[in-house]
């Protein structure tokens, strides 16, 4: 049984009530130097970060680490999917409370949320494949109709219906689905299957650019629907794409253990 | 800095009291279905956490919404085998 911070499902409910921000480290100069501002032992950031913010992104409200491990005790590194109960419910109970203390707008917050985007579609089909979800790619290169098609999007993305069950990045250039097959210059959702090591893909379906909101549910459920995620247990994923020769360079170096050596401190209280 | 919200205890506390209520709702719910011999509903689909995939995205929305931020980081490979966290 699955017994990690992130898969527990008070922790997914008090989800709700934050900003949910997962960045890949070492993929972006300027998102390095906003996560070592909150955790970077020597100066130098570490493969993973973990904390809870204010809504301006300033003041933690706990202690930053590698893991939520860090602020509300448990295991780090090898071991991190068993979790102690404890621990979880911790940090439940702790997101429960600074959402009470924090509790936002609620409608008086102008506008519409966004479609959660990913960075560039090459990092979300690695990203898709490592969360073994389906990927939608708001494809035009018109960027009006893009807009359109975002705005459609996002009131279906958000819904109790689909959160959390896809990822999402735009493209504007045909060129860069240039490792999906079955790919087709022409607006649409393009919903893709990614390959198990992340590095490729495959049109799953398209769906009609010009849908509005209500007429995308069916046809985005049908494809999502459509995907079939990885069995590879962590350990044959990494022998099997080490065979396979699959390789990933990140945008920036690797800094992960200058400073210390032997992995993370254990950080169980 | 690591700031500590004003009356945590007391939120908690209350936090729990909601806890219960709920846990109370879903047995007053649930109940007549047991007394009756029927099942309850299929457990509903696995959920999972909705991740904005930008710190300018993410940050944008906290400040539009006032929600608070859960930050994460993480590499998306393994010994530079991508594809898995």
């Amino acid at each position: 049984m699955d017994r990690s911070f992130l898969a527990d499902k008070d922790v997914i409910s008090a989800s709700r009530k934050f900003v949910c921000i997962r960045l890949a480290t070492y993929e972006n100069a300027d998102e390095n130097e906003v996560l070592k501002g909150f955790f970077a032992r020597g100066g130098n950031l570490e493969n993973t970060v973990f904390t809870l913010l204010t809504p301006d992104g300033k003041t933690k409200l706990v202690t930053a680490g590698r893991s939520p491990a860090w602020a509300f005790g448990g295991v780090s590194g090898r071991g991190i999917n068993a979790q102690p109960e404890e621990s979880i419910k911790k940090m439940g109970q702790t997101m429960e409370a600074i959402a009470l203390a924090y509790p936002g707008k609620g409608k008086a917050a102008k506008g519409s949320p966004p479609l959660p985007y990913l960075a560039d579609l090459r990092l979300a089909l690695n990203i898709t494949a490592a969360d073994r979800q389906p990927l939608v790619v708001v494809f035009s290169k018109s960027a009006e109709e893009r807009k359109k098609m975002e705005q459609e999007l996002s009131k279906v993305a958000w819904s109790d219906q689909f959160i959390g069950d896809a990822q999402y990045v735009f493209a504007s250039d045909a060129l860069e689905f240039k490792s999906v097959k079955k790919f087709k210059t022409k607006s649409g959702f393009i919903v893709i299957q990614p390959g198990t090591f992340g590095l490729t893909g495959e049109v799953i379906d398209v769906i009609d650019a010009q849908l509005s909101a209500d007429k995308l549910i069916e046809p985005l459920a049908k494809a999502l629907d459509k995907h079939k995620p990885s069995t590879l247990t962590y350990d044959q994923h990494r022998r099997m794409g080490a065979q396979a020769g699959a390789h990933w360079k990140s945008a920036t170096p690797n800094t992960d253990g200058l400073s210390r050596r032997g992995g993370g401190r254990r950080p169980r209280r | 800095m690591t700031a500590t919200p004003l009356g945590l205890d007391k939120l908690w506390k209350e936090s729990n009291m909601e806890r219960k209520n709920l846990i109370l709702s879903g047995i007053l719910l649930f109940a007549p279905l047991v007394f009756f011999g029927q099942e309850p509903p299929p457990e509903s689909k696995t959920e999972k956490i909705a991740w904005h995939g930008t710190w300018k995205g993410g940050l944008a929305e906290a400040q539009r919404t006032g929600k608070p931020i859960m930050l994460v980081s993480a590499v998306p490979q393994c010994h530079s085998v991508p594809g898995v966290w």
